[in-house]
C-alpha cells in the first residue's frame, strides 16, 4: 500500500509536469507566429543579400498593435496582417495583401476595425474576423464596409459612397423621424436610432427589414414603404454607420469632409460677397478673391481667416469664428471659384421671397424634416395602413380646412392626438400622432400649419 | 563542506528520519506541519471515511491563491478595461487562458467541495461534542467560500458577470428593512457599475481571503486540539465515561491528587494541572493503532494534492474559462441568472420573492449553524440518527433539485425548457 502510493504521487507528479509543458506547447503555438514565420519567408525571397536575408528571417515574432485612444479600440489585425502597408505587397496572397487606397486612412491611426468590424483585440482567425460567440460584431461584408465611412463623416457628401448621402437624404425626407428619434429628434412609437449601428444587426437583416418590416419583426408598427433594393441598402448604409460612440477630436473634427461644396455654403452664408468679388463680380471694398489661392500660400490663407488683423494690421475684415475644416473648405471653394459662381451667388440673393413664401417653405421642410412625411405622405396624401383606426389608414391632409380650423389644427400638432376607432372594442391602432410641443417651437408649427393650408384642395363646387 | 553541513543543520534540526525521533520531530518541529500530531490513528486516513474532502477543498483554495494572484498582475478594476485584460489575458498573455481557466475551475469546484465535505461531516455526526463550534466555523467557511465566488463572477466584467451580479444583488435586496440598504452598500450605487467593480475586486482579493484564512487556521488548529479527525463510525465503541487524566502526563498514569490552590502561591503555566480534557482520549491499546504522520499520513495527503492539481489542470487544458460580451446595461439577457449555486434561490424567487429572497436563505444560513446545538443527541451511530439524516438528505437533495432546474430547466421569462429543446431567441 505505501509503495503503491508512492508510486501514484510520483506517477501523478510526472502528469502534472507533462500537463505544465502541455499548456505551455499550447500557449506558445499560436497560429499568428506561423503567419508571421510565413511572411518574413515571403519577404526574405526578393532579397539578394544574404545578411540582409538572414536578418529579416531572424526578427523574432511579437505582437503588433495599434493602439487608439480616440476610437477606444486596440487593434492586433497587423500581426498577422503584415503588408498592409507595404506596396512591394500587392500581390502577396492573404493574409499579407497590400491594402490599397486607404488614402489618409492609415492602419496606424484608424486601425481596422472601425471599418471592417471584426475584433480587434484577438490574436487567433476566428476571434478575429469575430466569427465567434459572444462577438457581437464580426467582420461586415465587402459590400458594407463603406458604410463604416459614415461614423466619422456623419454630413455632406462622403466621396465614394454616394449610398450613404442617399440612406440620409431618404431618412430625411421619408419622415422616418415621425417615429423614430435620431440624436435626440423625432418622435417616439418607434425605436431610437441613434446608436443603431451599435447594436451590430446584420446588413442582411436590416435590408430584409427595410423591404418588408413585417418579415424580420413580426407585428412591427413601422408602415411598408415600398422601398426598391437600393434605396433599401441605402438606408442600410446609413444605419449601420449610426453607431453614437465617442471619438477623439482628430476623428470628429472630419464630421463633414472640407470639400468645395461645403465652402460654397460657407461662402453664402458668412456673405463674403458683400465685400469682396471674384473675377470683378461682386463687391469691391475687399480685395478680388480669384485665384487668391495662387497668390498665396495655404498657410498665410488660413492665418488670414483666423484674425485678418494679424496679417494685415488695420484690415477691415472681421474675424469670422471659423473651425479649421470650415476654412480648409472655404479656401478649396475659393480655389476653383470663378465670376460665374459670383454670378450666381448674387442672383440667389437678390431673387426677393415674401414672407409668406418664407413661411411655407420653412414648414415645408419642417414638415418632411420632422418626419410627419411618414406617415401623412410627401404629397398630403396619407394613405399608410393603421388598423382599426377610422377608415383603417392615416387619413389624408389635403381636406384639413373643410373640417377644422387652422387652430385646431395647430393644437392638435401641439398636443397630438389617438386616432379614432373604426371598432370601439378592437385594438388600438399601432399608429398615433404624438404630442409635437417638446420638439417643434411655436415658429415650426404655425409655419407647418401655414405650409398645409397653402396645399388644401378647395372642394369641388357640388356641380348639378 | 562543513559549513554547508553547519547550515542544512540549522535549517533543519531534527535527527534522521530513519529513527522515530526524526519522525516524529519532522511534524513538531517545523512551523508548517506542526498543525498534524506525530502520530495518527490509522483508521483516521481511510479513504472512504473522510474521502480527503477537506484537504482537496483546502489543496483548491491553495491553486485559487496562486493562479490569483498571478492574474492580479494583469487585471484593472475598472470598466471597461477589466473587460479588456480578460482579453488580453485570452489572447496576448502567455499561458493566460489556461491561467483563467485553472482559477475558474478550481472556484467552481471549491463551492462542490466546500459542500461535499459539509455534507460528509455531517453524516458522520462529526460536529458533535466537543467540536459543535468548530461547524459553526466551518458554515462560516462555507459561506465566505460563496462570497469569495460571488465577487469574483463580476470581474472579468462581461454580460455574465454583469447579469448574475445584477440577479444575484437583487435576490439579497429582498431581505425588508436592511436590503436595499445592503444591496446599496455592496454595490456602492443602486446598480452594478464602476463603484461595485472596484468593491467587489477589494473584497475578492484582500477582505474574504483574509477572513477565510483566519478561520482556516481556526478551523485546523481546533480539529488538532480537538484530538484529530473523528473516529469513523464504524470503529465506535460503546462510549464510556471520561477518566480524570493529568494532561500532559504519560497515558494510563494514575491521576494526579488534586489540591487546593494556595492562595499565597503563584502558579505558572507550565504546572501540570488535573482536570477534564476537551478532547477525545486514547486508550492503551488504540495508541498503538497509530502510525507516524511521516510518511504515512502525508503521502497520502501529497497524493491527494497531486489529483487535485492535475485533475484542475486537465480539466483547464481543454476547457476555457467562458468570457462573453462587453457588460452592457442596456441589453438584459433572457433569461439572466445568477452564479449556479445561488440558482436553487433565484428559482424559489421567482416563485416567490420573500420566500427565495429572505425565509429560505435565513432559514438555511441558520439551521446550519444551529444543527450542533438543536442536534442533542450525542450518538454518532447513522441508526441513532433516523431522523436528523432524514432532514438533512431532504435539504441536500432540495437544494439540488432546485439548482438542476434553475440551471438546465429554465429558459427565456424563466419558463420551463428542457435542456434538450433548443430556443430560439425571437428577433427584437
Amino acid at each position: 500500500m505505501e509503495r503503491r502510493l508512492q508510486q501514484a504521487f510520483f506517477g501523478l507528479s510526472i502528469l502534472a509536469l507533462v500537463l505544465i509543458v502541455a499548456a505551455a506547447w499550447q500557449a506558445n503555438t499560436p497560429s499568428w507566429k506561423t503567419y508571421q514565420h510565413n511572411f518574413l519567408q515571403l519577404e526574405a525571397q526578393g532579397e539578394p543579400n544574404e545578411v540582409t536575408k538572414a536578418a529579416v528571417l531572424a526578427t523574432p515574432p511579437e505582437i503588433h498593435q495599434v493602439i487608439l485612444t480616440g476610437l477606444q479600440r486596440v487593434d492586433r489585425c497587423t500581426t498577422c496582417h503584415l503588408g498592409v502597408e507595404d506596396p512591394t505587397m500587392k500581390n502577396a496572397p492573404e493574409p499579407f495583401r497590400y491594402h490599397q487606397g486607404l488614402g489618409p486612412h492609415t492602419p496606424s491611426r484608424f486601425g481596422c476595425t472601425i471599418c471592417h468590424g471584426g475584433q480587434g483585440l484577438a490574436t487567433d482567425t476566428n476571434g478575429a474576423h469575430g466569427k465567434v460567440d459572444f462577438w457581437p460584431n464580426p467582420l461586415l461584408n465587402k459590400d458594407y464596409i463603406r458604410a463604416s465611412c459614415g461614423r466619422c463623416h456623419k454630413e455632406g457628401d462622403v466621396p465614394g459612397v454616394p449610398e450613404l448621402t442617399e440612406g440620409r437624404r431618404l431618412f430625411e425626407s421619408q419622415g422616418c423621424r415621425g417615429c423614430h428619434k435620431l440624436n435626440g429628434v423625432g418622435g417616439s412609437i418607434g425605436p431610437d436610432l441613434t446608436a443603431e449601428g451599435a447594436n451590430h444587426r446584420s446588413p442582411d437583416w436590416l435590408e430584409r427589414h427595410f423591404l418588408t418590416p413585417n418579415a424580420v419583426s413580426a407585428g412591427s408598427a413601422m408602415p411598408n414603404f415600398h422601398f426598391n433594393n437600393e434605396q433599401a441598402k441605402q438606408l442600410t448604409y446609413f444605419m449601420l454607420s449610426l453607431t453614437s460612440e465617442e471619438m477623439g477630436s482628430y476623428y470628429s473634427s472630419v464630421r463633414l469632409i472640407p470639400g468645395p461644396e461645403y465652402g460654397r455654403q460657407l461662402f453664402v452664408e458668412k456673405n463674403c460677397i458683400a465685400c469682396h468679388n471674384i473675377g470683378g463680380v461682386g463687391a469691391k471694398t475687399g480685395p478680388n478673391l480669384a485665384g487668391v489661392t495662387k497668390a498665396h500660400s495655404a498657410q498665410w490663407l488660413d492665418e488670414q481667416l483666423v484674425n485678418p488683423e494679424l496679417v494685415y494690421p488695420g484690415s477691415s475684415m472681421p474675424a469670422y469664428d471659423l473651425d479649421a475644416n470650415a476654412r480648409k473648405a472655404l479656401l478649396s471653394f475659393l480655389n476653383t471659384a470663378t465670376a460665374d459662381d459670383a454670378q450666381l451667388i448674387l442672383s440667389n440673393r437678390t431673387k426677393a421671397l415674401t414672407p409668406e413664401d418664407v413661411a411655407i417653405e420653412s414648414g415645408h421642410q419642417a414638415y418632411a424634416r420632422f418626419g410627419c412625411v411618414g406617415c401623412h405622405g410627401a404629397d398630403l396624401q396619407g394613405g399608410v395602413a393603421n388598423p382599426n383606426a377610422q377608415g383603417g389608414e392615416v387619413p389624408s391632409l389635403l381636406h384639413l380646412s373643410d373640417d377644422y380650423t387652422k387652430d385646431e389644427v395647430l393644437a392638435v400638432i401641439r398636443n397630438g392626438r389617438a386616432p379614432p376607432l373604426d371598432n370601439p372594442n378592437g385594438p388600438t391602432p399601432p399608429l398615433y400622432m404624438p404630442s409635437w410641443k417638446k420638439v417643434l417651437s411655436d415658429e415650426d408649427i404655425n409655419h407647418i400649419a401655414d405650409f398645409l393650408w397653402s396645399k388644401q384642395q378647395k372642394k369641388k363646387a357640388d356641380s348639378w | 563542506m562543513n559549513l554547508f553541513r553547519e547550515i542544512y543543520q540549522s535549517i533543519v534540526r531534527r535527527d534522521s528520519l530513519s529513527t522515530d525521533k526524526g519522525k516524529s520531530e519532522l511534524v513538531f518541529l517545523n512551523v508548517w506541519l506542526h498543525i498534524h500530531p506525530a502520530k495518527v490513528k490509522k483508521e483516521h486516513m481511510k479513504f472512504r471515511h473522510t474521502f480527503y474532502l477537506g484537504f482537496v477543498t483546502f489543496f483548491l483554495f491553495l491553486i485559487l491563491v496562486t493562479t490569483g494572484i498571478v492574474l492580479m498582475v494583469y487585471y484593472r478594476p475598472f470598466p471597461p478595461q477589466a473587460y479588456q485584460d480578460m482579453k488580453d489575458l485570452e489572447f496576448v498573455v502567455f499561458m493566460g487562458p489556461f491561467l483563467r481557466a485553472m482559477h475558474r475551475w478550481s472556484a467552481h469546484a471549491m463551492v462542490v467541495c466546500v459542500f461535499l465535505h459539509m455534507c460528509r461531516v455531517f453524516y458522520t455526526g462529526s460536529y458533535k461534542k466537543p467540536r459543535q463550534f468548530n461547524w459553526v466555523v466551518g458554515v462560516m467557511l462555507l459561506l465566505l467560500t460563496l462570497g469569495l465566488s460571488f465577487t469574483g463572477y463580476l470581474l472579468p466584467w462581461d454580460q455574465l458577470a454583469y447579469w448574475a451580479i445584477t440577479v444575484g444583488s437583487n435576490i439579497g435586496s429582498y431581505a425588508p428593512l436592511v436590503g436595499g440598504q445592503l444591496r446599496e452598500w455592496l454595490l456602492g450605487g443602486h446598480s452594478v457599475g464602476e463603484a461595485a467593480l472596484v468593491r467587489f475586486y477589494v473584497l475578492h482579493v484582500a477582505v474574504l481571503p483574509s477572513a477565510i484564512i483566519l478561520l482556516t487556521i481556526v478551523h485546523l488548529w481546533r480539529v488538532r486540539k480537538d484530538g484529530g479527525l473523528s473516529r469513523p463510525v464504524w470503529t465506535l465503541k460503546k462510549d464510556k465515561p471520561q477518566d480524570l487524566v493529568t494532561i500532559g502526563a504519560p497515558v494510563g498514569a494514575a491521576a494526579l491528587k488534586t489540591s487546593a490552590a494556595s492562595p499565597s502561591k503563584t502558579y505558572g503555566l507550565m504546572e501540570v494541572v488535573t482536570g477534564k480534557p476537551i478532547f477525545e482520549t486514547i486508550t492503551p491499546e488504540e495508541e498503538e493503532d497509530t502510525v507516524f504522520s511521516y510518511p504515512y499520513a502525508f503521502v497520502r495527503e501529497a497524493v491527494a494534492l497531486m489529483v487535485t492539481v492535475t485533475g484542475i489542470m486537465m480539466v483547464s487544458l481543454f476547457f476555457h474559462a467562458p468570457l462573453e460580451e462587453l457588460a452592457n446595461p442596456a441589453k438584459t439577457p433572457n433569461p439572466a441568472k445568477a452564479p449556479w449555486y445561488f440558482l436553487g434561490l433565484q428559482e424559489l424567487v421567482s416563485h416567490s420573492a420573500m420566500l427565495g429572497g429572505v425565509v429560505a436563505p435565513a432559514l438555511m444560513v441558520l439551521a446550519l449553524l444551529a444543527i450542533p446545538y438543536i442536534d442533542r443527541n450525542p450518538s454518532r451511530r447513522i441508526s441513532d440518527r433516523k431522523w436528523a439524516i432524514w432532514l438533512f438528505t431532504i435539504f441536500v437533495v432540495a437544494n439540488l433539485i432546485l439548482i438542476v432546474v434553475g440551471t438546465f430547466f429554465r429558459g427565456p421569462g424563466w419558463a420551463l425548457v428542457p435542456p434538450w429543446v433548443h430556443v430560439v431567441a425571437g428577433a427584437e
